[in-house]
């Protein structure tokens, strides 16, 4: 259903005027306003503050569907007795303007173990009343891999309108209904547009830049974690680890939470939802002092093979965009291209066939 | 579903406590919603979350059968902070309860056939739901045979059941406690429970076996009951890992491929042996 238009730099400059003056929130990868900070995602007023095109902001869009901690529900207790009230929820409108392709890609990934049998409204409240404009990468930097997972600079999954970079403008691709409605809502800052060269010429340009980082087959990387529970690797790999957990939080897909009662008085207080992450040992400490991952080495195995082999078996997506952001913000310089690099080359342990396997 | 958000409780009040041992406590909790308590429905085996507000929650077995409507039973320990919470709390006081949750041993698939239990400890709490709930439907089944044991006579769970059993005609119910766990008027086994199951030696043909316990006590019941005939998929145990959400979202409890809340809690021995060992 995909229709292709154009939209000038103009236009998409009064387009981001007309949202904020309409009450949208409007969110885009923004620098610190009046610093000279990280690009992060970030609620903006216009589009002079958006870095519409740039290497992968410092967070994920992650945050504005699964927020690092949120109210679940509050309490109030008398006399034995306990009244619970949902947190007031409330969706209001919001437009991510300039998202990664590949932050886009996340959260379509990330609906599939939150609708698994169990529809989690919070994460949906949230996905439905959001609509993703992306803009096609330009190819990142040095730490990016999306082609190795199966992803582009310009894919145009989990993107309502994917916009692509031309002189003057942007040539733009309308993906979904929430993208027709969106386009439909600012029809007069669109125009007639159809196949262009010149966007070609810059889609084709950024995924040989992407494919240069890392060559390597997602299939393969599968077939030996689902084989290679036991395997010296994994304690190599875990000598720089420091469990700092800092992967999890930065990454796009990573969604794995705490639910915790934060008291505010003896009587009241509120259930929350926290972000957690699978390299803390405490992750899986069970309540008699056993814990089922007892090293480093197990943390790391887990997180790789959630991403590469548990979540793939399950819902049929590879839990990893490519954005790199472990890569970067990883302390002891660890680095999935060069742990995916090796292990796309180690040949699966056949005589272990099955033991992780679905 | 309730309040409009997945993670918000149920309200139960709590209705009666039984101290079991010196740190295991039983609380039996009735839905504060007349219409849910009526309509609650569960399987042998599932498991909620149960919260105190304030504290937190945690994850254990509905301890009682789904024969026995209108209430539900959680048996625990006093190990970490919501526990510590729940043990300060008294008959009528309100509890937060989310499930059923998970999967549950197959019961009608044992119809017809006879059923050994095997638990050790605490482990006898999911395992009393089997039992509860096999015994409220005794005429479906042919022999049922209870083994259970704990380290000592003061840290067996259950014991007015466990009367109750043992007066029964259509039970064989073997007691164990560790050596040197026996009192003066002790009158059951003494000896580990793998070696209580050899002593008893249940017959395999046409059984199923329920095994719950620590996990050095599985580990070498496991090959008691497999050289006694049973085969690993007519073996049955359950798996707790840590869980937070118990709805297959917060991505503590996987087990290689497995998630234990939403694939398990029960599983057969040849699925447990299938998994790496990470549990």
């Amino acid at each position: 259903m995909t229709r292709e238009m154009h939209i000038s730099e103009p236009d998409l400059r009064v387009l981001a005027e007309d949202l904020v003056r309409g009450g949208t929130r409007l969110i885009g990868p923004a620098r610190p306003p009046g610093k000279d900070g990280a690009v992060v995602y970030r609620e903006v007023k216009g589009l002079d503050e958006i870095v519409l095109v740039g290497d992968p902001p410092a967070r994920s869009l992650k945050e504005f569907f699964l927020p690092p901690t949120e109210v679940l529900f509050t309490y109030r207790q008398k006399q034995g007795d306990v009244e619970l009230a949902p947190a007031p929820h409330v969706f209001p409108p919001q437009v991510v303007l300039g998202a990664r392709p590949c932050d886009a890609a996340a959260v379509s990934v990330v609906d599939k173990v939150m609708d698994w049998d169990y529809h989690d409204e919070l994460w949906f409240g949230r996905r439905q009343a959001t609509t993703i404009v992306s803009v096609a990468c330009s190819g990142g930097d040095a730490s990016c891999f999306c082609t190795a997972v199966g992803l582009a600079p310009d894919v145009a999954k989990g993107s309502d309108v994917l916009l692509v970079p031309v002189e003057g403008g942007f040539h733009a691709e309308i993906l979904t209904e929430k993208g027709e409605v969106f386009v439909a809502a600012h029809a007069t800052r669109f125009a007639a547009g159809g196949r262009s060269e010149a966007a070609m010429a810059y889609r084709a340009a950024a995924r040989g830049k992407a494919e240069a980082n890392l060559r390597t087959d997602p299939a393969k990387i599968r077939a030996f974690l689902e084989s290679s529970f036991e395997h010296p690797i994994w304690e190599g790999i875990a000598l720089r680890c420091h469990g700092c957990g800092a992967c999890a939080f930065v990454c796009p897909t990573c969604h794995c939470f705490d639910i915790v009662d934060e008291a505010e008085s003896v009587a009241t207080g509120a259930r929350r939802r926290n972000w957690d992450t699978c390299q803390t040992a405490k992750f899986t400490l069970h309540g008699s002092g056993h814990n089922p991952r007892k090293g480093q080495d197990c943390r790391i195995r887990q997180r790789l093979m959630h991403k590469f082999a548990i979540y793939p078996g399950r819902f049929q997506e590879i839990l990893c965009t490519g954005c790199g952001r472990c890569v970067r913000i990883c302390p002891g310089g660890m680095d999935l291209l060069e742990m995916l690099d090796r292990i796309g080359r180690e040949p699966a342990a056949p005589g272990e066939a099955g033991r992780g396997a679905p | 579903m309730n309040g409009g958000n997945l993670y918000q409780p149920h309200l139960v009040r709590i209705d009666e406590i039984v101290d079991e041992t010196v740190d295991t406590r039983t609380l039996k909790l009735t839905f504060k919603d007349p219409m849910l308590a009526a309509s609650f429905d569960f399987k042998a085996g599932q498991f909620g979350e149960y919260s105190v507000f304030g504290s937190g929650e945690c994850t254990f077995c509905i301890a009682s059968a789904p024969t026995r409507k209108g209430y539900l039973e959680c048996s625990f320990k006093k190990v970490g902070r919501v526990t510590a919470a729940m043990r300060e709390l008294n008959v009528g006081d309100t509890m937060g309860f989310r499930g059923p949750y998970g999967n549950s041993f197959p019961l009608e698939k044992m119809y017809g056939k006879s059923l050994v239990f095997v638990a050790g400890g605490i482990g006898l709490a999911p395992v009393r739901c089997v039992i509860q709930n096999a015994l409220d439907l005794r005429d479906r089944f042919k022999d049922v045979t209870i083994i259970c044991g704990a380290r000592s006579v003061g840290d067996l769970v259950y014991k007015r059941e466990l009367d109750e059993w043992a007066a029964r005609k259509d039970v064989k119910l073997w007691q164990t406690v560790d050596p040197g766990g026996e009192t003066g008027g002790w009158r059951g086994e003494i000896g580990f429970v793998p070696a209580i199951v050899e002593k008893a030696r249940p017959g395999a043909i046409d059984a199923f076996a329920v095994v719950c316990g620590p996990p050095i006590m599985i580990k070498f019941a496991l090959p008691v009951l497999n050289g006694l005939g049973f085969k690993d998929d007519a073996i049955y145990t359950t798996l707790e890992n840590r869980m937070k959400c118990g709805i297959g979202k917060c991505g503590r409890c996987n087990i290689g491929p497995v998630y234990v809340c939403k694939d398990g809690p029960v599983f057969t021995a040849a699925e447990i042996k299938g998994l790496p060992p990470e549990f």
